[in-house]
């Protein structure tokens, strides 16, 4: 089983994954090949150009046949189709918010809502106090109001455990009554 | 640690010089397409002396069910080769695969186990 956790460039998405997994948090690595497409490249020269995306991830054994595996996304956007593989067939996903640039986190939670992928907002602590209120952050997030808003501090192991808690009871509760 | 009977000579200590997409054929994708980062792997019996070195170190890494994603970590091999070799060891009778990971999560009961050990640890 998979869980995502996503969120703008800093805004603790590997902390996270290091305070609950049981193992260091892993780097994997996804080479990517991609023609290069210079709009002011004199030359003309049409190179191609590889890039190293690095996965985050760790792991939490849930039972002897269930493992629960944590991957951060990469930080950059533009990497989405590795978002779609994560993404499919995971529990869920954690974005975290941090309220100092909320809107790096704006790509994310578009991401899961359009497909129907259930989240859980996690407004990271990291810098003490949240200028802005729960109000304010759904706001700018545009957070349907059936998506819970939690507050959490991603280097605490109970606070980040809090927020997988909240995210699998989220998707637990989206399913249809008769299962 | 194994040891290796030595059938060439292409093989310095440093390491060998062959691209990994030769040892895949080229592949680029798995023919399983159900295979994930989180897909649970386990080593099966067989005898392995005909393999590649770098087919055998992802045996190694699978003497306990193991994700793809750890295999690929842990051998620092990009994570769409290692699915490959991972399918190719798979069709070849050298790997078991768990049940994938990308089922559409209906399953109540599973969600509750998972929610249960959370709650645990």
């Amino acid at each position: 089983m998979k869980v995502v956790v996503a969120g703008g460039f800093g805004t603790g998405k590997t902390t996270l994954v290091g305070s609950v997994s049981e193992i260091p948090p892993l780097v994997t690595e996804e080479v990517l090949t991609q023609a290069s497409i210079g709009v002011d490249d004199i030359t003309g020269v049409e190179g191609k150009t590889s890039t190293t995306v690095a996965l985050d991830f760790g792991r939490i054994t849930i039972s002897n046949d269930v493992v629960l595996y944590l991957f951060g996304t990469p930080g950059q956007d533009r990497f989405w189709f590795i978002w779609d593989e994560l993404a499919q067939g995971a529990v869920g996903a954690i974005v975290l918010v941090d309220t100092r640039r909320l809107g790096t986190s704006f790509p994310a939670v578009d991401y899961f809502e359009r497909r129907g992928i259930p989240f859980v907002a996690a407004v990271n602590r990291f810098y003490g106090e949240c200028p802005y209120t729960e109000e304010e952050i759904r706001a700018a997030l545009e957070l349907d109001e059936t998506v819970p808003l939690l507050w959490c501090d991603a280097r605490d192991r109970a606070s980040s455990k809090q927020a997988l808690i909240e995210l699998v009871r989220h998707a637990l509760a989206r399913l249809p009554a008769t299962a | 640690m194994t040891h290796d009977v030595w059938d060439g000579d292409d093989e310095a200590e440093a390491g060998r010089l062959v691209p990994l997409y030769i040892l895949v054929n080229g592949r680029t994708s798995p023919r399983n397409t159900s295979l994930d980062l989180a897909t649970q792997v386990i080593a099966l019996p067989a005898d392995q002396t005909r393999l590649e070195q770098e087919y055998r170190e992802i045996l190694q890494q699978c003497t306990g069910w193991i994700s793809i994603a750890e295999i690929g970590a842990y051998l620092h091999r990009p994570l769409t080769i290692t699915k490959v070799m991972v399918d190719v060891l798979h069709e070849q009778g050298f790997l078991d695969i768990g049940s994938p990971a990308q089922e559409k999560i209906a399953d109540r009961w599973l969600l509750e186990t998972v929610l249960a050990g959370l709650q645990r640890i």
